[in-house]
């Protein structure tokens, strides 16, 4: 068995689409793919298969992750193909990879999303955890962004997943605020200095 | 086509993260075609005047979606009646409803084609008239208004919608769609004008009713005196059938749908039509002849929908998918291909006997959620009424085969009302729950098994035998109720009623006349979504029935004479009349009817004798 880790956008009109409804239509990707999925087992078998945490509805997102389970040697480019033929529009697969036996699950490393905020003419990074204190709190983000920097936010897109805050700076030097949800703070990320 | 588009477009940018499942509006499902709309070609829009969940589940419109889009000179587009909240927001922002694929409103197309699946849509049909803004009435409409043309089978008595749609088409649709695409084209190219004499037109394709084009008489007892074909219209306007179902293979890639439905599988379409002959069934008489399609073709086909839409449920799909002559040979292959990819094959309408559960248990070997079986009644007398062959024993090894193949939830469908039914009959009901919950497990107590049972009122639908009978009222239905919830206190057993003033309102519409178009209209002004119970009013019907003066016990309770002109005289489900009758004597004498597939011809006129007859995958009569 070999794992999978598939990543994909969700853009335009499919930002509409729930957590729910995207990971049906994901499934019916793989099903349509080619490849010799694994099944859990019991009366109702569905694919093993795991996503990266709900998008809020109406945010786009231009990496998302989602890791698969299958049998023998799939053919990554075919079931890329195939997997963008079977996608609505708004929705693609961008790469496919085999994961390392080291590499860990992804509800183990997806820790930060790394979102994009449009409004009033300019664009501003945000970051802020998506595992633990629960859902609703990008709604609760934007509002603090409104409160303390005046951005209206017209356009929201989840640009990236993280395991850590230094994998972020490392890869979009510039300015991130970072949302810490506990104390209700916004706080300016160090820039690493890099770049 | 200017304002409309744009408004739509900036509705999507700016609102439509407000409505609850935005899934249903955005129109971008796998195997969506998304033909543009074109001035020389002819523009459809397909539309189930429900909601998007029960909406996509629809078969029949996936076949004409793929008839129409297959067609170069022609493009098709979805719509569905919007939930209310995003009816009030449309409302509210001046949107009108529009084509999900396209986003262009109603209005623009060529031809709105709105199926007739049941009575309680009929007011969500004038709400999606009117949040169009198409005008209701076919008088009311303008050359450059859309053709309203409607489909299914309420189209076997649209009488009480008839004065809102410019045509509807009888029987099977795959056929005749072509020979309308080709009337519109050629009438869009002579530049729409003089409707009427294009409906005209139209009225002279075989399967098309221009109700316009037919006058009702009336007795002043309400009754109808007569119905006269105007302007050279035929009389009776006969249905249409497809001879041979192995010419017709759609749909092959059905839009996918995004946000979860009601059936959420894919239907293997096996066979039409049905010959059992049960008295009470409206499919049963309207789809006859029997036509099987060929196993082989069905494997084929099915592993090619399972592979087109990645779904993982397979429904091979008909009126009693065990009656196919093939099902043993056909589900085993199905299942055996498409197993291993976690692809489970069901059959949704199974006959109440052993083979049957042995069957769906064999095939559905990785699914187990619930079986449903439909015994209707429970007393011989009234299996003799309805002609339904079947005994306690027979449910009993039913029952008894899907425990011990390990079913713990089971349903079991009965009705009440029906003709000549007597408390006792009722009480039977009850009675053979008990022994069920006693003997099901090959006569011992099957051990946590979980009945529901489920029981709706029998409501008399034209072309039937029991057409001319009597449904019971109200208070008729509340005692069977009372008996019910008395005698159905077992353990392990639950049970569900139709809601009384629903099925009394499907009453008064299913054998409905002309006289009920301003009610419904008047009943639509202030709801819709009469078969969600939350938004069912029975007062609300009743209002507008008593603001024209029309009682509805008169047509529900009211069993008609022989000699009585039905208001759907004038149109033809093939089965004659006479045969009807004969039926409806020998359902109250108790006498049966045998299936024709295995015995004699009945002589019920549905077939031709030559190209429309039975036809059987496995050889056969």
């Amino acid at each position: 068995m070999k794992r999978l880790l598939v990543k994909y956008y969700k853009k335009g009109d499919a930002a509409f689409l729930s957590h729910r409804e995207t990971m049906r239509v994901l499934e019916r990707a793989l099903r349509r793919s080619g490849a010799d999925l694994v099944f859990t087992s019991g009366f109702h078998p569905r694919v093993k298969m795991s996503f990266s945490p709900a998008l809020p509805l109406g945010v786009a997102a231009e990496a998302e992750y989602l890791e698969a389970a299958v049998e023998g040697e799939p053919d990554l480019e075919e079931m890329i193909k195939r997997m963008n033929d079977a996608l609505p529009e708004g929705m693609g697969v961008t790469s496919l990879q085999v994961m390392p036996g080291y590499m860990p699950k992804l509800s183990r490393w997806a820790r930060y999303g790394l979102y994009r905020v449009e409004g009033g003419g300019g664009a501003l990074h945000l970051c802020m955890r998506l595992d633990g204190e629960g859902g609703g709190r990008l709604r609760d983000a934007l509002q603090l962004l409104k409160e303390r920097l005046g951005v209206e936010a017209e356009a929201v897109t989840r640009v990236g997943i993280y395991a850590s805050r230094d994998e972020i700076l490392e890869e979009n030097p510039g300015k991130v605020y970072f949302y810490h949800a506990g104390k209700g703070e916004l706080e300016e990320m160090e820039d690493s200095g890099a770049g | 086509m200017g304002d409309g588009v744009d408004s739509v477009s900036t509705f999507f940018k700016r609102d439509i993260g407000l409505v609850s499942k935005p899934g249903r509006y955005l129109g971008i499902e796998v195997n969506a075609r998304h033909k543009p709309l074109s001035t020389p070609g002819t523009n459809c829009v397909l539309v189930y005047p429900d909601v998007y969940e029960i909406g996509m589940s629809h078969l029949g419109l996936a076949i004409l979606y793929e008839e129409i889009n297959d067609r170069e000179d022609s493009m098709a587009d979805r719509a569905y009646l919007p939930w209310v909240d995003m009816q009030e927001l449309m409302e509210r922002k001046g949107i009108p409803l529009f084509g999900l694929e396209s986003r262009v409103p109603l209005g623009l197309f060529d031809l709105v084609g709105i199926t007739l699946q049941h009575e309680l849509t009929y007011a969500n049909v004038l709400r999606i008239l009117s949040l169009a803004g198409i005008p209701l009435r076919s008088a009311e409409r303008r050359d450059s208004d859309p053709l309203v043309v409607g489909g299914g089978p309420g189209a076997y008595n649209p009488e009480p919608v008839a004065d809102f749609f410019d045509f509807l088409v009888l029987g099977e649709g795959e056929e005749v769609i072509h020979e309308i695409l080709d009337a519109v084209r050629e009438w869009k190219h002579m530049g729409k004008k003089d409707r009427r004499g294009f409906l005209r037109r139209c009225a002279s394709i075989p399967g098309v009713y221009v109700p316009s084009l037919y006058r009702v008489h009336y007795r002043p007892d309400g009754t109808v005196s007569g119905i006269e074909p105007l302007e050279g219209a035929p009389l009776p306007v006969h249905k249409r059938v497809v001879p041979d179902l192995n010419e017709k293979v759609k749909p092959r890639r059905p839009p996918v749908p995004l946000v979860e439905s009601v059936h959420d599988r894919c239907s293997l379409e096996i066979f039409r039509g049905c010959t059992r002959g049960c008295r009470f069934c409206q499919a049963g008489m309207v789809y006859r002849p029997v036509r099987e399609r060929s196993e082989d073709l069905l494997h084929g086909w099915g592993r090619e929908l399972v592979s087109a839409t990645g779904c993982d449920e397979l429904s091979l799909s008909s009126l009693s998918s065990a009656d196919y002559t093939r099902i043993n040979s056909l589900a085993e292959r199905l299942s055996e291909d498409l197993e291993r990819k976690g692809v489970a094959v069901s059959l949704p309408s199974l006959r109440t006997d052993s083979f049957s559960v042995e069957l769906a248990s064999r095939v559905g070997r990785i699914r187990k959620t619930g079986l449903t079986l439909a015994p209707e009644v429970a007393s011989p007398r009234l299996r003799a009424v309805i002609n339904k062959e079947l005994s306690d024993r027979d449910l009993l090894e039913a029952v008894g085969a899907a425990y011990r193949e390990g079913w713990r939830k089971m349903k079991l469908y009965f009705m009440v009302g029906l003709p000549g039914e007597e408390e006792g009959d009722v009480e039977a009901i009850c009675g053979l729950v008990r022994r069920i919950m006693r003997e099901g497990d090959g006569g011992g107590p099957p051990r946590g098994l979980r009945l529901s049972v489920s029981v709706s009122t029998f409501v008399p639908k034209p072309h039937t035998p029991f057409q001319w009978a009597r449904q019971i009222s109200l208070p008729e239905t509340a005692r069977r109720h009372f008996i019910l919830k008395e005698g159905l206190r077992i353990k392990g057993v639950t049970w569900k009623w139709h809601t009384r003033e629903m099925s009394y309102l499907e009453g008064v519409l299913a054998r409905g006349d002309r006289r009920l178009g301003p009610v419904v209209e008047a009943a639509a002004r202030e709801g819709c979504l009469d078969n969600w119970s939350e938004f069912f009013s029975w007062e609300r019907w009743r209002r507008a029935l008593e603001g024209y003066g029309l009682d509805p016990a008169w047509y529900v309770e009211r069993e008609r004479g022989e000699e009585e002109i039905f208001p759907w005289e004038h149109l033809s489900a093939g089965v004659k009349k006479s045969f009807l009758w004969e039926e409806y004597l020998k359902a109250l004498r108790g006498e049966p009817t045998p299936d024709c597939r295995f015995a004699d011809c009945t002589d019920c006129g549905a077939c031709d004798g030559k190209e429309i007859v039975n036809r059987l995958a496995g050889g056969g009569r």
